[in-house]
């Protein structure tokens, strides 16, 4: 018994307190080492196939309770049955059983470190890696072996559930019902145990260092899954804290989800439209869910990706279509493919780019495959019937470029008049303004089109010339930046001299710390995840203008990131202590 | 724009002695062309199905041989998009398995 505090990536907001629940696998360092004497080898390996045949009709179970519309889950688990049947990794244990008398479970040991170290050479990556799944597998055959009936003992009372990783297979064998949190020593942000938190809205804390050697099976523990702290056995003072916190953050996601239906209005009136940036089609339930003003931004990729042909016209427009359909009268902005050749993959020539991001990709690319561009293009026209659909380019770098892109929507929509085919002929048609050169001549730009979108994310990392997720220069990441905070306003002044609509997509507009700042320039809507909407509402609803206004005004003043960030931070942390302590910021806490 | 592997890129190439029924060989060239390569879905496919036969079958990219009944030795092949493919089978019914297994290749492990 004793306090410990591990920290790990917050992958899923919310606190849990209760008792840790071990999925007890990873390490084969229960396996006792022995030696098998002539005579009971024969039995010694009977021993080995019951605990490989048991494991797999553990598997056969949860295959067969797999729902059928899950074929991803069902081919893995598949692939896990065919790992615990496979003739090399049976041979092998075997062969340590029968030549080296070793016992079963030491055998077993053996044979996985024999198979691990087969894969040592294969350069790929991806393939290389699936070799984990061998030991992962082996371990439920170690637990018949050692007598552990059950692979996974049934789950009694509400529990924390500790695990080295979760695949698939485990959640369907999962009592799901009865976990409060999930913590494990692998994983990021999207990893399956995150997307399943984020479904059930429970809290998970992933990449936790030392979790498996620290937390030991039915030990108390706190999970704070804002801020990415477990806490083993903690003192008094720390559970109350932070029951407090628990209930806190209970009782303010209530309230969010409560007022989730009224407008996102300042408290003097000033009205922003809060879309929801998605990416699949089945996500339209979660714009509805979470009270979207509609879609700000959908991103076309997913129907371009891993697959043998290119969508068709009519694939496309049924999908454009139904989304907005569904959400009539509410907008819908489709965003044209924004990927490369690399992503779309087949059948493209093949380009050695030394730096990909600035290659060819998004319009670039798309002008370059015009056929497949018209295809799109065609697709949204046809879809746009009801009128709510709107269409955006990305990665518009120039006014010839923008020129050229229009002259082929001309093109589609002419050809689409000939066909007889009905569209809306007054269709919105934007770009996003995510290269400095489009920020540079966005009044020029403005002309030209309906509207405005800061794609802020892309916006950051070209004006600064940082890439975020390499840690060496993340900490230049800093989205309040003089030169991106000028970038912004001259965009959507620019946009609104010309009287065209600006919005924001990007992760700026989630954060609540850069909220004012973006009011305080009146953008006219933002777009963000749809899960974080009804926070975000909630905070601007206790906003002025005015007080944005002032506060921009101040930060605009400012020559320092550092200044600038604790000006904003102690702005609006002074006036929602309560609801801040549940967000994190893409503002960087400077050290003093 | 979208290239579709010609069939003619699957050279079917069949050594196969129709005298040797009781132990026969057979191969065959194959073209990988689902995007992911043998990764472990097609991987495991190939396995389960050359599992059926009683012939020894191995599949063969550039030096290295391995069972085809082996979803670990194929993983371990790490047999990307593109790549040919031997298949070889030797054996009672080796004439069958290699043609039985060339269709899996042919229709890219129907990922679609």
């Amino acid at each position: 018994m004793s306090r410990k505090v591990l920290t790990g990536i917050p992958v899923s907001a919310g606190v849990s307190i209760g008792r840790a629940y071990l999925l007890n696998r990873g390490h084969f360092c229960l396996a006792p080492i022995q030696s098998v004497s002539e005579e009971l080898i024969p039995q010694e390996v009977e021993r080995l196939k019951d605990a490989f045949d048991k494991a797999l009709e553990g598997l056969r179970d949860i295959r067969s309770k797999v729902p059928d519309e899950h074929t991803e889950h069902a081919a893995i688990i598949d692939t896990h049955i065919m790992i615990l049947k496979d003739p090399k990794l049976r041979r092998a244990t075997e062969r340590y059983i029968r030549d080296m008398h070793l016992n079963a479970e030491w055998a077993l040991e053996k044979g996985v470190a024999e198979i691990e170290d087969s894969f040592l050479a294969v350069e790929d990556e991806y393939f290389r890696s699936r070799v984990a799944e061998v030991r992962m597998l082996a371990q439920r055959v170690m637990n018949h072996l050692l007598g552990h009936q059950d692979f996974i003992k049934p789950i009694t009372s509400r529990v924390i559930l500790v695990a080295h990783d979760l695949t698939p297979a485990d959640t369907v064998e999962l009592d799901v019902s009865k976990i409060m949190a999930f913590i494990t020593a692998q994983g990021g942000k999207t990893s399956h145990v995150a997307i399943v938190a984020r479904t059930l809205g429970i809290p998970a804390v992933v990449g936790v260092e030392e979790l498996e050697e620290t937390i030991t099976d039915d030990q108390f523990i706190i999970v704070d899954g804002l801020r990415g702290v477990i806490v083993v056995d903690p003192d008094e003072n720390e559970l109350g804290a932070y029951s407090d916190l628990k209930y806190q953050f209970e009782a303010y996601q209530k309230e969010v989800m409560h007022n989730r239906h009224l407008p996102a209005e300042t408290v003097d009136g000033f009205r922003v439209q809060l879309m929801a940036n998605i990416e699949l089609f089945e996500e339209v339930s979660s714009v509805i869910d979470y009270a979207g003003d509609g879609v700000g931004l959908y991103r076309t990729e997913y129907s371009y990706l891993h697959r043998q042909k290119l969508p068709s016209e009519q694939e496309l427009m049924e999908e454009y279509r139904d989304l907005a359909s569904i959400l009539s009268p509410k907008r819908v902005i489709i965003r044209t493919l924004d990927a490369g050749g690399d992503k779309i993959g087949k059948g493209f020539e093949v380009l050695e780019e030394a730096n990909p991001v600035l290659g060819l990709r998004a319009v670039r690319f798309c002008l370059r495959h015009r056929q497949m561009f018209k295809t799109q293009l065609r697709a949204i026209l046809r879809a746009s019937q009801l009128g709510n659909i709107a269409l955006m380019f990305p990665m518009i770098s120039g006014y010839g470029e923008l020129k050229e892109v229009k002259q082929l929507l001309e093109e589609a929509k002419e050809e689409l008049r000939n066909e007889g085919y009905p569209f809306d002929e007054e269709i919105p048609v934007g770009i996003m303004v995510e290269l400095p050169s489009a920020v540079m001549i966005a009044d020029i730009l403005a002309d030209e089109v309906d509207f405005f979108s800061i794609g802020t994310n892309d916006l950051i990392q070209y004006s600064l010339g940082i890439d975020r997720t390499n840690k060496y220069v993340a900490n230049l990441y800093q989205p309040l930046h003089p030169a991106l905070l000028r970038s912004i306003k001259h965009v959507v002044d620019s946009g609104h001299r010309a009287g065209i609509e600006v919005s924001m997509c990007g992760e700026m507009a989630s954060d609540p710390y850069c909220l004012p700042i973006l009011l305080g320039m009146q953008v006219d809507s933002l777009s963000l995840n749809p899960q974080s909407i009804p926070g975000i509402k909630s905070v601007l609803r206790k906003l002025t203008l005015d007080e944005c206004s002032e506060l921009l005004k101040r930060v605009m003043e400012s020559n320092s990131v550092a200044v600038s960030n604790r000006l904003v931070r102690d702005s609006i942390f002074k006036r929602f202590p309560e609801e801040l302590m549940f967000y994190s910021s893409l503002l960087e806490e400077e050290e003093e | 724009m979208l290239c579709n592997v010609p069939l003619s890129m699957v050279q079917k190439v069949n050594y196969f002695d129709e005298t040797m029924t009781e132990t026969g060989t057979a191969s065959s060239q194959v073209y990988i062309r689902n995007e992911l390569g043998l990764h472990a879905r097609p991987a495991a496919i190939l396995a389960k199905e050359a599992g059926k036969f009683d012939s020894t079958i191995q599949l063969i990219l550039e030096d290295s041989a391995v069972d085809a009944k082996s979803v670990l030795d194929i993983l371990s092949l790490a047999a990307v998009q593109g790549k040919t493919i031997t298949i070889q089978a030797a054996g009672p019914d080796a004439q069958t398995a290699v043609s039985h297994l060339e269709r899996f290749f042919l229709e890219g492990f129907g990922e679609g």
